[in-house]
């Protein structure tokens, strides 16, 4: 148990080195964005002195590495920032922008899960046969077919032909849990399609590998039934390598946030880095990618955490 | 009577003005006895009335704000000394009446008794002043500066007495009052002591008050029950922001909300076709500006810009753009509303031969290839793509490079910034009531948002005029003399100027809304 | 059991087949497309705009008047020109890199995995985004990104392959024969790594074109008046709810058959490769 505690100490502190590599990424790109941040909040028509004095009062005048200095000072005091834009604190934005994503994160890993794991065990148990080609290749081609794609041809079919699912993302605040749900069912779908194949397919390749492994063998031999011996023995290992994926896949997940929120105007942590990064929001844009940054990191991390656990090894 | 006045009504006696345009003159000096008497409002009181609104993209700070979704919110408590409603008639507010001097260079403002801001102040000279003061003051990143330079500065207006304020402007100008009108959509009076904090408190005289605000979510306003005026008709009213125009024509067709501020034609195709939706389609000056940089290559001479202009098919495009929801212009600001315009000015119309012929006689048969610059915004790479293929059809091969609007506007100063420094470009300018703003800065030759580079002292002389101009029979000599200058050298392409359009439930009756986005709801009801 | 075996395989040839057809009919559009097409794709027609699908204009016309069916055919061109240039640029270095890592060994081989390791920690839909913002938005700037970011993935794939090849007796035989290492990697090693590094290029396509068509539907990919698929869709698909499906529907399936062609070839060269 000590040799994983110190594992994960390890991982913990290379996470930490590689996030502040990426906040000074972060950083050097916004330096050069085209643009100017007192111009973004007055708008195109305003006069040139009225904009450097606005400039001035936001500290946006100062050398890039002071900013930064100050910026990374503040934010391991727990401090994100004031947002340019907003004139108010980062951490609200983020923290409300993150509650939207981890919604339709749930809702896409509650549905993707279940889905991919179940299509998964079937392929496994019917190698060879056409419901595992079904699943290999299908899952395969969704895969790789882009979120706003699949959105779009599921906006047209679902949401304008059939009128099953709302097309909007967002409800009106004080609606039912339930509503909400159903508003999340269709952006999430998109984001489902892409994460089904790959999950599907480790799930199958793990089933298979148990299935043929010794352990399985000798249970069986031993006369246990095989809903037993696939509960007991075959799940419990072929499920490992699944967690790991599900954790690498979080980082597409977050990717395709970006472009689901974006098509679904749903305003999560996507369209908070997309909206920043188009006003010039230094503070936010940082703050933003950070946060998904540190998210996969976490995942990463927990995904560990779980497979060091449940490993029998 | 002054001679002014009796000018005006001179002018409509003798049916050289009509009853509209008479009514916006006669308002701009002040004459507001012949105002009709404000309608009564229709409609059960008390309903909750919720409105779609674009989302404010920064701080709420009547200073600063310059977007649609701001100005919708600071209209919603914020008053200003002159209402200038959709038919550009000015209607007193928080001022109940103005006059100018002889020569329009001091204007003198009477202020409404017994108002009150939100927190219990009450409401004075004192107020207008520290308001004024700063906007035209530099040093406090006004946004109200592009408008006000040249016209007002600190110190510029006058305390007299308790319900007395003097303008005394930089120069003078026949058009002052709508310069503290909603026109001027900064200017709400704001308490002298305001410390900056407008997006906590909402703190002015109107007839809502302030219930919440979340910043990028929403704000719910209640009826103000000390307002100076007839009372609200909705005991309150709800906002929700959005990012874009399809979740807001998603939440009216489901019955989420009852009005959106702002719809544009693009997109809302479907919507302007539902018989269940009432649409509030009003003209207003809101336009594109496509310039042509005089001072560089082939865009220097003259007839190539007169060519180029003349490849636009306007109808065509107001049709395919706009459904017939805005009005052809003519290459000048002066939108065909604008009581001074003058209509006789023959419109340009597509005529390719004599746009081939031009390009011959410049000496560019084969054309040239050159670069359009603009910003991603509603319909305008749209139309970027309609300049580009028209052009191509006198051989000018147009390259396009669209940006957000943040790189387009770069800095806003020349050698730094995309807008200013295009060959070609399309510029967004919005709505106002008269065209002085849009006549100086863009097209005089020391102006801060000349991007064509147009420089012509003769054009300088004569837009001087026009603003000192009080009369509206000299205005319109001077506006016809510019429309036929700015023809004629064309700097600028303005191919038209959209209709500002609102859609509201079947049910809902009373809003009112300005060419600005602002929306007024005082007067709202649900039947 | 022959019967079966047979038959799975004539199936993966099937899908094999397929995708290599749905790919060739797009790299002929790509070559021929705006010259064979019934309207200019680019030509504007304001008094028909918005028109449904009719016997003139098949799937019909967009906001402007524009054919979406000469736009779709037309839109090959730019997402197979894009594509195919960053996964060939990233094939180019990662191969390079590769080789070198995976021969030289040592630090360069601990730098190059803590690189893949910060690339992979953001989407790269955001480090796309990140450069792009800062670069400006064009269709050089987005092959660019897509080769920075796909180099080290590929350089990866081949190292490996690399150790594993230098464990095999022909590279210590070709060292004691003095060859100069240069030798040994382009000469001795590279051909026989080349399936793994073609598999690899081939899925790395399918990713590369998934990447631009989404940065081209955020704007910060290919650009108007281009007819390419992901921009029409960023344009047009705000029409949704007025019902004008046609305007962003066969642009979508078009980069759907496209993905998916790529991805069944990619998946038949694997199963070949194995």
């Amino acid at each position: 148990m000590g040799r994983k505690l110190r594992m994960v100490a390890v991982r913990c502190a290379l996470s930490g080195l590689t996030l502040l590599l990426l906040s000074a990424v972060v950083f050097a790109a916004g330096q050069v964005l085209p643009g100017d941040v007192g111009r973004s909040i007055l708008g195109p028509l305003a006069d040139a002195r009225a904009v450097a004095a606005l400039d001035h009062q936001l500290g946006a005048d100062a050398p890039p590495l002071l900013m930064y200095a100050r910026w990374i000072g503040h934010l391991l005091q727990g401090d994100m920032g004031v947002s340019y834009a907003y004139r108010s604190p980062v951490a609200p934005f983020i923290v409300r922008a993150l509650g939207k994503s981890s919604a339709l994160a749930a809702v896409t890993l509650a549905l993707v899960v279940p889905l991919s794991v179940g299509a998964g065990i079937l392929a496994a148990s019917r190698r060879g046969r056409w419901q595992d080609r079904l699943v290999n290749l299908g899952g395969l081609s969704l895969t790789v077919v882009p979120e706003f794609v699949s959105g779009i041809l599921l906006i047209l079919v679902f949401g304008v032909w059939l009128r099953w699912l709302p097309i909007s993302a967002n409800t009106r605040p004080g609606t039912g849990a339930p509503e909400q749900l159903r508003h999340l069912i269709l952006p999430a779908l998109p984001l489902v399609l892409v994460l089904f194949g790959y999950i599907a397919r480790i799930t199958r390749a793990g089933m298979i590998e148990a299935l043929d492994a010794d352990y399985t063998r000798t249970a069986t031999l031993k006369g246990l039934r095989r809903s037993q011996v696939i509960l007991r023995h075959v799940l419990r290992n072929a499920l490992l390598p699944t967690i790991t994926v599900i954790a690498a896949q979080t980082s597409y997940l977050l990717g395709g946030l970006v472009v689901v929120e974006t098509l679904f105007r749903y305003q999560g942590i996507g369209s908070l880095i997309l909206t920043a990064a188009h006003g010039k929001d230094y503070p936010m844009l940082e703050a933003g990618i950070l946060t998904v940054g540190a998210a996969y990191i976490l995942s990463a991390i927990l995904a560990d955490a779980l497979v060091a656990m449940l490993d029998p090894r | 009577m002054t001679p002014l006045e009796r000018q005006i009504i001179d002018e409509h006696r003798a049916g050289r003005l009509s009853r509209r345009m008479f009514l916006r003159h006669a308002s701009r000096i002040g004459l507001l006895a012949a105002l009709p008497a404000p309608a009564a409002a229709l409609g059960r009181p008390g309903a909750t009335v919720r409105v779609a609104s674009q989302v404010p993209s920064g701080a709420l700070e009547p200073l600063t704000v310059s977007e649609i979704g701001g100005l919708a919110m600071l209209c919603q408590t914020g008053e200003f000394l002159i209402f200038d409603g959709s038919d550009l008639v000015l209607r007193p507010s928080l001022a109940t009446g103005w006059t100018p001097d002889a020569d329009c260079s001091t204007w003198t403002f009477t202020l409404r008794p017994g108002v009150k801001f939100h927190d219990g102040q009450a409401f004075g000279a004192a107020d207008v002043v520290a308001t004024m003061d700063r906007l035209c003051d530099p040093r406090q990143g006004s946004n109200a500066l592009s408008v006000l330079r040249g016209v007002l500065s600190p110190g510029g207006t006058r305390r007299i007495d308790e319900l007395t304020v003097r303008f005394e402007l930089d120069a003078p100008n026949g058009n002052f009052p709508y310069y503290v009108s909603s026109d001027n959509y900064n200017a709400i009076m704001l308490p002298a002591n305001y410390a900056g904090d407008f997006e906590a408190n909402f703190n002015g005289t109107g007839p809502f008050r302030l219930e919440r605000y979340a910043a990028k979510q929403g704000a719910s306003f209640v009826r103000n029950p000390a307002y100076w005026g007839r009372a609200a008709l909705p005991a309150r009213t709800e906002f929700t922001f959005f990012t874009d125009q399809q979740p807001q024509i998603l939440a009216l067709e489901d019955d989420q909300v009852d009005a959106i501020v702002q719809i544009s034609v693009q997109g809302a195709q479907g919507l302007l076709r539902d018989p269940d939706v009432r649409i509030i389609d009003i003209p207003a000056s809101t336009h594109r500006q496509i310039h042509l940089r005089c001072d560089q290559g082939p865009l220097a001479d003259r007839r190539v810009r007169q060519a180029i202009a003349l490849c636009l098919d306007r109808p065509g495009i107001l049709h395919g753009l706009f459904q017939g929801r805005a009005r052809l212009g003519n290459d000048s600001p002066f939108d065909p509303m604008f009581a001074s315009t003058d209509r006789s000015v023959p419109q340009r119309r597509k005529d390719l031969s004599r746009a081939m012929a031009l390009m011959n006689e410049a000496g560019h048969a084969d054309g040239f290839e050159t670069t359009l610059t603009t910003e991603r915004q509603q319909e305008i790479p749209d139309l970027a793509v309609l300049v580009q293929n028209a052009c191509g059809q006198i051989g000018i091969r147009v390259g396009l490079r669209i940006e957000d609007p943040g790189t387009y506007y770069g800095t806003a100063q020349f050698g730094r910034s995309d807008w200013l420094d295009s060959a070609i470009g399309i510029t967004d300018y919005g709505h106002r009531g008269v065209p002085n703003v849009n006549l100086a800065a863009p097209y005089l030759s020391n102006g801060a948002w000349n991007a064509a580079h147009f420089r012509s002292a003769e054009y300088d002389r004569l837009v001087a005029g026009y603003i000192a101009a009080t009369d509206l029979s000299a205005q319109r000599v001077l506006a016809g003399r510019i429309q036929t200058l700015l023809l004629d050298e064309t700097p600028v392409i303005i191919p038209y100027f959209y209709d500002y359009i609102c859609a509201t439930g079947p049910t809902v009756t009373g809003v009112a809304v300005s060419g600005l986005s602002q929306i007024f709801l005082q007067d709202a009801a649900l039947s | 059991m022959t019967q079966k075996l047979f038959g799975s395989f004539s199936r993966k040839r099937t899908s094999f087949l397929f995708g290599l057809l749905v790919l060739a009919f797009w790299v002929a559009c790509a070559f021929v497309g705006p010259f064979v097409v019934p309207q200019d794709p680019y030509a504007d027609d304001l008094m028909n705009a918005l028109a449904p699908p009719s016997a003139e204009h098949w799937f019909g016309t967009d906001q402007i008047g524009r054919d979406v069916f000469s736009r779709v055919i037309a839109g090959a061109r730019p997402i197979l020109s894009v594509a195919p240039a960053a996964t060939f640029l990233a094939a180019l270095c990662g191969t390079m890199l590769g080789l070198v890592t995976g021969y030289a060994g040592g630090w360069v081989d601990t730098v190059l995995s803590r690189l893949v390791e910060v690339i992979l920690a953001l989407p790269l839909i955001v480090v796309a985004l990140l450069v792009l913002v800062a670069l400006g938005p064009s269709s050089l700037n987005a092959t660019l990104v897509i080769a920075l970011v796909f180099t080290p993935i590929i350089a990866r794939t081949v190292r490996s392959a690399v150790l594993a090849e230098c464990k095999l007796d022909y590279v210590p035989a070709a060292q004691l024969r003095d060859e100069t290492a240069l030798h040994i990697m382009f000469v001795e090693i590279l051909p026989n790594v080349l399936p793994p590094i073609v598999v690899e290029v081939t899925v790395r396509l399918g990713y590369a074109i998934f990447t631009v068509a989404s940065l081209s539907f955020l704007g910060f990919g290919i650009q108007p008046p281009s007819p390419d698929w992901g921009l029409s869709i960023a344009e047009n698909y705000g029409l949704i709810v007025g019902g004008y499906g046609w305007t962003v529907g066969f642009a979508a399936l078009a980069t759907a058959s496209l993905v998916i062609g790529v991805n069944l070839v990619a998946e038949g060269l694997q199963d070949a490769a194995r």
